[in-house]
């Protein structure tokens, strides 16, 4: 079972997926290099782990894919958000900064209050 | 709308996984293409780029591997994966598939036509406001039979009887000549007299102008008439103010237009060979004109029940009226008695038995098409077995196949019973289009809610007939047994099975053709019945002549027997065979006036030659001539059965006769002419007493239709427009209403011919359901059967003797199911007993033609299967065997 790489936070890569897509459809090796290129290569991930996640946000109709032509001419399955998939990012980003700004208080403390 | 999509996503994943794979695969291969493209633009050689591409992708099978798995989540695990699983195999087996589908819309779209129409005739409410409470009255006589009652009697009811807010009556409708402006052409139109409070009391409200007034619906009233809607719009232009129209030369101004949707119960059972079956468009006020005979027979009667009284307390009170009434009036009261029932019961009459006939009929063919399918599943089940069990093996419940299996006949049902509710509606619209005429309501016919809720119920009733047995034969699979060979040489128990099925089929199929077999010969009987006449080429023309056109009548005769074509015309004032609706009094002139009248008859006016155009036979004396003419003596001709009631033993010529259509006049007897009689009544007992119409043109006023009888030498239907210009040569006033005397016959006989036309399709049906049903399980056996087939062959069976075994053992079920058959048909055709005519329901030589019919239809199912069975190739099975 391939899963995301183990450097980044569990659960954090379908977030990083819709939060891809939510830049404009684009298709999977897109999605894969887009998450790289954005995070300066920190976020590097096995490439095919796209896809397994993409089917599962199918599923849950957050994302809908179509076939259509590609920048270099070829056929590609493009992925898009929908609008259910646009609030559910919102979500999850509402509940990201709040985790983040949590564990980033915690890291950064100093003393013991009282 | 992100459930939707998601669901639309689970469905594809579970229809096309292998296009699904397929997608996959393409997108890997783009992937990888791009990423070692990008690789390359970075300096990398090709190959490395390859490589590289490679390794970041991670592995490839364990990404198709998860992928697919997501496809099918734990949550997917439902309702939706088995539909959309169950419409995969569907689509694999599309024939079995397109089969069941079409069998089962063709058993659901008959079952939910036929309650349309039972739905719409006898449950659906009259278009009254508050029908359920009103009720139909009717006098009933000492001998029990229902009568509509004379008008004095109704306004006694009217007057006297407290259970009602209203009684209201209507005369028969009949035809009249109406113009709708001076200078429009006449028309021939149904006309009805109805009277005060008429549609007050039904609750219907005019759609335009108001209903007559008391004051006008009595004797004097102003001269006023109704209109339908039809009629104000096609006639009148739809025209504000309404202003006159001309009823049969008098004008009369229009005070009201009648709602569209309205129309008064049509009586059930009455004699329908008068024109009045055609819409009412005039409607007059007919107190202006009250019935003043007491002891006459000519109003249909309705009345409000009052909100807090019962139809048993009705009845109580009108059977005490009754008793008040006989004893105020005395002997001029024939009734004993008055019969209050529901309208809505009235209506529907004697339809009602036909139309369960029909419905059941219906019910019968769905009920062959659970049959077939259910034997279709067990032979699919067969050839499934290897697959269930496989999915047994892998864990899957009891539960679980079953539903699974369930899920399966639930499609087929589901899109079967889409498919009939869709044919029901064409059905249905083609039972409203050809018109079977004489049913009545059938023009409010539609699919409503209680309509597709029936065709609901049917269809989970079907999908549990079909689906339980063969899904739990399926889930009980043997899986050691099946294991050891896919291809047995076929479960004995299953075969019996199959063989009690196919003959419970095939008895079905029997019983209906049985069925519809007698009321195909009712129907040939009654066109061939001996009504004393010859009806066949002879053409009528009724008409209403106006008082100037009645002295040009004698023209209009020498005119139209001049067309070519005709062989001859003669005139009377009723159709023949339009007996019963009234006949009159007649008696000797020793019997004294009053209620103890010896005989009854029917009364027409004839010209001479009527008999010879008619060829009625004279049976004795003489036919009119043109000596018996205003100034001759005064004559009649009668029927046998008035010659032997008046004057047993006697020679009834030179004899006098009386009769209360004529008052005060006694008349000679100068012939007996034979009876003419129509079907529906039994012979001996349609007396008729004929009188020269020349003798009493008197008697000939505006309102009284005369009627061309015309012999014509070919078929009538090509001399209808002759006719009909001719007579609008000679009399211009007086528009004819043209129609073959045949059709006039067929007509009475309509309501026969639905359930006959049903029947007849629904037996087609079944036998064609019946020799699929055979094909189906024959071909299945055969194919599962090769083996011992090919063995029997190895061992020097002939092809023939091989095909001869299986068209054998389909002769065999044929023949026991029609033995079944034979019994249901003589049990079920009872119901049917009341609408045959010359045929009992017993009758052998109906019986054995249909299992004639079944038995080639048998034959003709099972000739393909045992054919192949004749081509088994004994090395291929034996080789197919080994390997």
């Amino acid at each position: 079972m391939t899963t995301p790489d183990s450097t980044l936070i569990p659960g954090t890569f379908e977030m990083l997926i819709l939060k891809a897509l939510s830049l404009g459809p684009i298709h999977g090796w897109g999605v894969a290099e887009r998450i790289e290129r954005l995070s300066d290569g920190v976020c590097e991930i096995q490439q095919g782990a796209v896809y397994p996640a993409l089917q599962r946000l199918l599923l849950k109709g957050w994302v809908i894919a179509s076939w259509r032509e590609s920048d270099n001419g070829r056929r590609a399955r493009y992925y898009r958000l929908t609008a259910s998939g646009r609030a559910h990012l919102q979500q999850e980003l509402t509940w990201w900064r709040r985790a983040i700004g949590g564990v980033d208080r915690v890291l950064r403390s100093t003393t013991e209050e009282s | 709308m992100g459930w939707w999509h998601g669901l639309r996503e689970r469905m594809s994943a579970w229809t096309r996984p292998a296009a699904r794979d397929r997608d996959l695969d393409t997108e890997i291969a783009h992937h990888l293409d791009l990423e070692a493209d990008r690789l390359q633009r970075a300096g990398l050689t090709p190959n490395e780029a390859r490589r590289q591409a490679l390794e970041r992708f991670g592995d490839r099978a364990d990404v198709v591997e998860s992928t697919r798995a997501a496809r099918r989540r734990p949550g997917t695990e439902g309702i939706v994966q088995d539909v959309a699983y169950a419409i995969r195999m569907l689509r694999k087996q599309y024939a079995f598939s397109g089969l069941a589908v079409a069998t089962l819309a063709l058993g659901i779209g008959a079952t939910t036509a036929a309650f349309a129409v039972v739905n719409t005739v006898l449950l659906r409410p009259l278009p009254y406001r508050d029908a359920d409470r009103l009720v139909f009255l009717r006098e009933v006589t000492a001998t029990h039979s229902l009568n509509p009652p004379s008008h004095p009697n109704v306004v006694d009811w009217r007057d006297r009887a407290q259970s009602f807010d209203g009684v209201v009556s209507a005369m028969f409708p009949s035809a009249a000549t109406v113009r709708s402006a001076p200078s429009a052409d006449p028309l021939r139109l149904t006309v009805m007299g109805v009277s005060r409070g008429f549609f007050r009391t039904l609750g219907v409200t005019p759609e335009q102008g108001r209903e007559f007034t008391d004051e006008e619906n009595t004797l004097g009233g102003a001269r006023v008439v109704m209109v339908s809607d039809e009629f104000w719009r096609t006639q009148m232009g739809g025209r504000l103010p309404l202003g006159d129209v001309i009823v049969n030369g008098t004008a009369k101004a229009v005070i009201g237009v009648v709602p569209p949707d309205f129309s008064f119960a049509t009586p059930a059972g009455l004699n329908r060979l008068s024109s009045s079956a055609d819409p009412v468009m005039i409607y007059l006020p007919h107190e202006q004109a009250p019935g003043t005979c007491r002891t006459c027979r000519n109003y249909m009667v309705v009345a409000r029940l009052k909100p807090d009284v019962t139809i048993e307390r009705a009845r109580a009170e009108m059977t005490a009226l009754t008793a008040a009434m006989r004893a105020q009036y005395g002997t001029d009261i024939t009734a004993v008695d008055v019969d209050v029932r529901d309208l809505r019961d009235y209506v529907a009459g004697d339809h009602r038995t036909l139309l369960m006939v029909v419905l059941g009929a219906a019910a019968l063919v769905l009920l062959m098409a659970c049959t077939n399918l259910v034997s279709a599943q067990l032979a699919r089940g067969w050839t499934r077995e290897p697959e269930v069990l496989i999915r047994t093996a892998l864990g899957a419940s009891r539960g679980r196949v079953i539903r699974q299996l369930m899920i399966e006949n639930g499609v087929i049902v589901f899109v079967g019973a889409a498919a009939g509710l869709a044919l029901a509606a064409g059905l249905t619209r083609i039972v409203t289009a050809v018109g079977f005429n004489q049913l009545p309501r059938l023009a409010e016919l539609s699919i409503d809610g209680r309509i597709v809720a029936f065709t609901i119920a049917v269809s989970a009733a079907t999908l549990l007939a079909v689906g339980i047995y063969p899904a739990w034969r399926l889930s009980r699979a043997d899986a050691a047994g099946a294991l050891r060979s896919t291809r047995g040489t076929g479960g004995s128990v299953r075969a019996a099975a199959w063989r009690v099925l196919l003959g419970f089929e095939i008895a079905l199929a029997l019983a209906l053709s049985v069925g519809s077999a007698l009321l195909v010969r009712t129907m040939a009987n009654i066109m061939t019945a001996d009504t004393g006449f010859e009806s066949h080429r002879l053409l009528t023309a009724s008409i209403t002549p106006s008082e100037r056109d009645v002295a040009h009548l004698d023209d209009a005769r020498v005119d139209l027997a001049a067309l070519p074509g005709v062989e001859d015309v003669a005139y009377t004032t009723r159709l023949p065979l339009s007996w019963g609706s009234n006949a009159g009094p007649v008696r000797r002139r020793t019997d004294p006036p009053g209620p103890d009248w010896p005989a009854f008859a029917g009364f027409r006016m004839v010209s001479p030659g009527y008999f010879d155009v008619l060829k009625q036979h004279v049976l004795q004396g003489r036919a009119f001539t043109s000596a018996d003419g205003e100034h001759g003596e005064p004559v009649a001709i009668i029927t046998p059965g008035i010659a032997a009631t008046l004057w047993p033993g006697q020679n009834p010529i030179g004899q006098t006769i009386g009769t209360n259509y004529l008052f005060d006049e006694w008349l000679t007897v100068v012939g007996v002419v034979a009876e003419a009689s129509i079907w529906s009544q039994p012979k001996g007992t349609q007396n008729e007493i004929y009188v020269p119409y020349a003798q009493h043109l008197h008697a000939l006023p505006g309102q009284t239709q005369l009627i061309a009888m015309i012999r014509a030498a070919m078929g009538p239907d090509a001399l209808t427009e002759p006719v009909r210009q001719s007579l609008r040569r000679t009399l211009p006033d007086s528009p004819a209403l043209i129609r073959p005397m045949d059709a006039r016959i067929e007509q009475s006989a309509a309501s026969r011919r639905f359930v006959m036309v049903a029947l007849t399709t629904f037996a087609g049906v079944a036998i064609v359901l019946a020799a699929i049903g055979i094909y189906g399980v024959l071909w299945y056996m055969v194919t599962t059967r090769s083996r011992e087939i090919g063995i029997r062959l190895a061992l020097g069976a002939t092809p023939g003797v091989v095909q001869r075994r299986v068209l054998g053992g389909a002769v065999l079920i044929a023949i026991g199911g029609c033995a079944v058959g034979a019994l249901a048909a003589m049990v079920a055709s009872r119901f049917l007993e009341a609408q045959l005519y010359e045929v009992t329901p017993h009758d052998l030589r109906t019986y054995l033609a249909s299992a004639g019919v079944i038995v080639l239809a048998v034959l003709a199912g099972a000739w393909l299967p045992a054919w192949r069975a004749s081509r088994v190739d004994p090395l291929e099975t034996m080789r197919a065997e080994v390997s």
